[in-house]
């Protein structure tokens, strides 16, 4: 049950594309065809290793609608990582993606970490978001990018722990203060030894720039 | 505020006239004056007045002062008078100490400014704002106001936070404020917050508040610190209370590990301070919040599992076995452990283990009971160990049959040195205090429950009672003394006992029904007409007579089915029988004993109902109902129904079990089609093999013949002979044709000769008869003379090819005679030929079996080999080898074959 890094992650995005689902299966690895709305948040939490580390991960699924958004904004702030995920068979929620963006810079922490995702993948008969919009889309902003189906499980895995990847890259470069637990990151019970390790990456780091202006 | 004024008009009077007038122009200054320390001034006058003249105050003055906090924010002294003579306005805190009367007047008061005050949502966000704001003299009204706020209207306050941005968050910030006293009033207005809001408990949740709670709660000195500590739980109890999400949330977070040393108070303890008592009974609910039944079953089990894991169950037995714990502790402490073991069978195992440390030392639960049994033990702790023992047998049967087996003859001690759990059950059963004789016999009903092979086992007990007499079953002894006519509580115990024990059961209603005494009894308490005490006890029999029917399988001669029903409708009626098994359900205890497992009842007398009770006699009022309804008629036709149905039954189970036998069968099937089809695949390997090598031969036979053929052609042999017997069927039926022909052609030429001599013979016969003319005669002869000169010529020309013909047919009749020898000749050969072919036949043959005994013993080398551990190479060079030597003979079975030729 111990852990180096505890990361907070939110899901956003519109109403019925699958936030529940990827959740359900990333925690429990299944799958419900019918699921019920989502009521202002649920919690969800697994453990996952990046580069031999246990990380925990704490996952807020909050409600797509409309009426709750004023409940959902509450948790940005706290999070380390977010999973903004649209459906790949309806346009309307890959159009709405630039109001969530915006929501979720607004409330957040700079250094958040966004996931794009395309759930869905498995109806490829019923697309409507071609994969490459997506990617674009996910350039444009800097978030990372990736299509998943909650119900084959294909990428969901890879959708959660690449995020923590991600954030644990931060980490090395020291561009989080994993000593705030406002940034959704908390350090392990017994990892107090490892916390030197964040600014002990950082030098490093800004050696690495160094030689970059260096060579330009 | 016009209805404000309504309201109060008849008190409006009361206060002096310049008061009111003071409080105008005091209003008057906040809103015009120009200068900042004129507005301060009578701000500051206000909020002194504000106690007092409370409504006055807060009808005149609640605009302006809202004025004041949007405009003068620059000043903190000012805003903190505005806030505090708004939160006395609105507080009701300060008024205590007034009569009641007017304290019911003041909650009014509070309730109605509050809701002018919130009337404006912005007025809410401008104090979350406020909020923000470091500078004590404003942070802390703010706090406080704010509290007030919530304490009067709770769900409209809380909507307008949960939807301004941010509004819970900034909230939980004042968790971290290094200055105590707005950290604790923080937590009071978060508990206030948090009440009953799901949503908000979420997000305060998500803020980290368990993790700062129970820092703070440890900093403070757990049990042994103050009312913060007290503050902090309840804070605690909010957000996890009937909050799934949270629930899950603090246990993923390993939030129950930090529980576990609450909970280290040894017996070194330097006393029990009150505020230690409520914080102590605030951690232990807050575990029982975690391991309530009424959470979802997988919650529950999950967060039970963790308290043991960490030791938390194992730090709570400890408490329930230390001496000098408050009664108060000890029995809140029972119900926790009993909550946290309910269901799991690794806790329950674990508690069936724990010792009490007395000398010798004995099982907790035997210490438990013994208190249960106790008359001297508080009451709210006897049920809670009763509450106990239900959770340490809900659905244990392990722990069941453990208990059922004290009982037992054969397991009972003998020296009766140490005391079991089941003699404490029957000397609670037995007692004079009714309520011992309730604890136990639920507690009892609790060991059978769901568990037929223990109401059977039951059934064994036999009691010794007065010296001399023949020894009672526990069974028995029940009804006597429901018989004796004992108080309500024991007999209402004893009836739950006994319905529990024969429902379900058919060989206890046999036992029950035995006992000649027990049916008129049960038909006399229900036929009579008793007063209003008395119902209950009328409806348990009720309920325990269509038990015995609804559960009889008919094995008792003078209690069938339908004598019971006969019995009930000439002594009782159904009608009326019927309405006194509605008393159970009707009384007014039941529904609450339906709500929750846990035994809670205000005093002795209203323990009359049990949870799991309840149960079952929701799941029995309606068959018995319908069973006592039914005709002598339907109920032959559903015992019919019934057969069929096993008979069917029956039949599926046997056709099931042919299924899976088939089912084996197939499995053993396939594994033998899967092994042929492999062998099958090596043989036919083989077989290719071999049928390979058997071309070669052949191929080396043909080669062979070949030779031998090329070797004999000198001496004009077969092949010629052959070619000749092939083309000679031909030749001789075009030489037949011919012959045919050639004999036709004679004939005709036969017949034309006769014609001819017929026709000289005619002619030489007129000759002599030269009749009218001799001239003509003459040159007729002449004519004739010719002609028959022709004739001649044609007819020696004719014989002449008759000869050619002949001789042409003798020809071809010697050619036909020497290619019949031919023929003949060719037939000799060709039989000659077939011998020898079957001859090398054979001898293939008997190569071919030579060959398979050579494989075979090849086979049998290689086995050698291997065994022997020789490289497999050499296999290869023995097999060639072999082929070499088959060559070899086949080479020397051809030159035998030449020689016999």
């Amino acid at each position: 049950m111990t852990y180096a890094y505890l990361f907070k992650y939110i899901i956003i995005g519109d109403t019925g594309v699958g936030k529940s689902c990827l959740l359900l299966q990333f925690t429990d690895k299944r799958f419900q065809p019918v699921h019920d709305l989502t009521i202002g948040v649920e919690f969800g939490a697994r453990m996952v290793n990046i580069d031999g580390k246990q990380i925990k991960l704490q996952i807020w699924d909050t409600a797509g609608q409309e009426s709750f958004r004023s409940i959902t904004r509450s948790y940005y702030r706290g999070a380390a990582g977010a999973l903004l995920v649209y459906d790949i068979t309806r346009r309307e929620t890959f159009n709405h993606l630039t109001s969530w963006l915006e929501d979720a810079r607004q409330h957040s922490s700079s250094n958040m970490v966004i996931m794009l995702i395309g759930n869905k993948s498995d109806l490829e008969s019923r697309r409507d978001v071609k994969r490459e919009e997506g990617e674009a889309f996910a350039r444009e902003h800097g978030l990372i990018f990736m299509e998943t189906s909650a119900k084959t499980a294909c990428n969901v895995e890879e959708a959660f722990i690449n995020t923590a990847k991600e954030i644990y890259r931060k980490i090395q470069q020291g561009l989080f203060d994993v000593h705030n637990e406002a940034n959704g990151i908390k350090i392990g019970p017994q990892q107090s030894i490892a916390t030197s390790a964040g600014p002990g990456a950082c030098p490093r780091n800004s050696r690495d720039t160094g030689s970059d202006s260096g060579c330009c | 505020m016009n209805f404000l004024r309504g309201v109060m008009g008849g008190q409006s009077a009361g206060p002096q006239h310049t008061e009111a007038e003071t409080i105008q122009k005091l209003c008057d200054r906040v809103a015009s004056s120009t200068l900042l320390d004129d507005r301060r001034n009578a701000v500051r006058a206000l909020k002194s007045l504000s106690k007092k003249y409370r409504l006055e105050v807060g009808i005149q003055a609640m605009e302006h002062l809202i004025h004041v906090l949007q405009t003068d924010r620059s000043d903190s002294e000012i805003i903190g008078y505005a806030l505090d003579t708004l939160y006395n306005i609105i507080s009701n805190d300060e008024e205590e100490e007034l009569e009641e009367n007017s304290t019911r007047q003041s909650e009014d008061l509070g309730s109605q400014f509050t809701e002018i005050f919130i009337k404006q949502q912005e007025n809410v966000t401008l104090l979350l704002s406020l909020l923000e704001e470091f500078d004590f003299h404003v942070r802390w009204p703010s706090v406080k106001l704010l509290t007030s706020l919530l304490k009067q209207l709770g769900p409209q306050v809380q909507q307008i936070i949960l939807v301004s941005p941010m509004g819970v968050s900034r909230l939980m910030d004042l968790l971290a404020d290094s200055r105590e006293v707005i950290r604790n009033d923080g937590v009071l207005l978060l508990q206030a917050l948090t009440r009953s809001n799901g949503a908000i408990q979420k997000i305060v949740a998500f803020e980290n508040a368990f993790e700062r709670l129970l820092d703070i709660i440890t900093e403070e000195g757990s049990s042994d610190g103050g009312i913060v500590v007290e503050d902090c739980l309840i804070l605690l109890q909010n957000l996890l209370k009937n909050n799934n999400s949270n629930q899950n949330f603090f246990k993923e977070g390993s939030y129950i590990q930090r529980m576990k040393p609450w909970f280290e108070v040894g017996d070194e303890n330097s006393g029990w301070s009150a505020q230690k008592v409520t914080n102590l009974h605030l951690m232990l609910q807050l575990v029982r919040v975690l391991v309530s039944p009424t959470n979802p079953p997988g919650a529950t089990s999950s967060c039970q599992k963790a308290m043991f894991q960490c030791g938390l169950l194992q730090q709570l037995c400890t408490i329930l076995m230390a001496t000098g714990v408050p009664a108060d502790i000890l029995t809140e402490t029972i119900n926790t452990v009993s909550e946290v073991i309910r269901g799991c069978q690794v806790n329950q195992d674990y508690f069936a283990s724990v010792n009490a440390p007395s000398n010798p030392p004995r099982p907790a639960i035997v210490v438990l009971l013994m208190s249960m049994v106790n008359e001297r033990q508080p009451f709210v702790l006897r049920c809670a160990v009763l509450y106990c023992f239900q959770c340490f047998l809900y659905k244990n049967q392990k722990g069941q049959g453990e208990i059922v087996s004290t009982l037992l003859p054969s397991t009972i001690d003998a020296t009766g040195s140490s005391v079991s759990a089941g003699q404490l059950l029957c000397g609670g059963l037995f007692s004079t205090d009714s309520l011992s004789n309730w604890c136990a016999a639920v507690a009892l009903a609790h060991a059978l429950q769901e568990n037929a092979t223990q109401k059977e086992q039951l059934l064994r007990v036999q009691l010794a009672t007065s010296i001399g007499n023949p020894p009672v079953s526990l069974l028995q002894q029940c009804t006597n003394i429901l018989a004796q006519g004992s108080k309500i509580q024991t007999r209402v115990g004893l009836l739950i006992l006994l319905c529990t024990w024969l429902s379900n059961c058919p060989i206890a209603v046999t036992h029950f029904l035995h006992n000649t005494a027990n049916v008129p009894f049960l038909t006399g308490q229900i036929a009579e007409n008793l007063g209003e005490e008395e119902q209950l006890v009328q409806g348990l029999c009720a309920l325990l007579l269509g038990i015995s029917i609804y559960f009889n399988d008919n094995s008792l001669e003078t209690y069938l089915k339908e004598k019971l029903k006969q019995l009930i409708e000439k002594r009782i009626g159904k009608e009326n029988f019927i309405e006194k098994l509605g008393f159970i359900s009707k009384h007014e205890l039941y529904s609450r004993a339906s709500q929750k497992p846990q035994p809670n009842f205000p005093s002795p007398e209203y323990m009359i109902f049990d949870h799991e009770f309840t149960k079952l006699v929701k799941e029995l009022e309606g068959v018995i109902t319908k069973a006592i309804y039914k005709s002598s008629e339907e109920d032959k036709k559903e015992e019919e129904v019934k057969k069929t149905l096993e008979q069917h039954d029956n039949i599926v189970t046997h056709y099931k079990n042919m299924i899976r036998e088939q089912d084996l069968q197939l499995e053993e099937l396939k594994h033998q089609v899967s092994t042929l089809k492999c062998q099958n695949e090596q043989l036919q390997t083989a077989v290719t093999q071999q049928a390979s090598q058997i071309q070669q031969q052949k191929d080396q036979y043909n080669l062979l013949k070949v030779q031998r053929g090329k070797d004999s052609q000198p001496q004009g042999l077969p092949s010629d002979g052959a070619q000749v017997n092939g083309i000679q069927p031909e030749e001789m039926s075009r030489l037949r044709e011919e012959i045919e022909e050639l004999k036709s052609n004679q004939e005709r030429l036969q017949s034309q000769l006769a014609e001819k001599d017929s026709l000289i013979e005619n002619l030489t016969k007129s000759v002599p008869v030269p009749g009218e003319s001799e001239a003509g005669a003459a040159a007729g002869v002449a004519e004739v003379e010719g002609r028959l000169s022709v004739l001649l010529q044609e007819t020696r020309e004719l014989q002449n090819e008759i000869k050619v013909l002949s001789a042409e047919r003798t020809a071809l009749k010697e050619q036909l005679d020497s290619s019949n020898s031919t023929i003949a000749i060719l037939q000799n050969e060709k039989d000659k030929l077939e011998l020898e072919i079957t001859d090398s036949k054979k001898e293939q043959d008997d190569l071919l079996v030579l060959l398979a005994d050579q494989d075979q013993k090849i086979l049998s080398l290689k086995k050698k080999l291997k065994d022997l551990g020789h490289p497999i190479e050499e296999e290869d060079e023995l097999e060639s080898g072999d082929q070499d030597e088959e060559d070899d003979e086949n080479e020397d079975g051809g030159k035998d074959q030449g020689l016999s030729i």
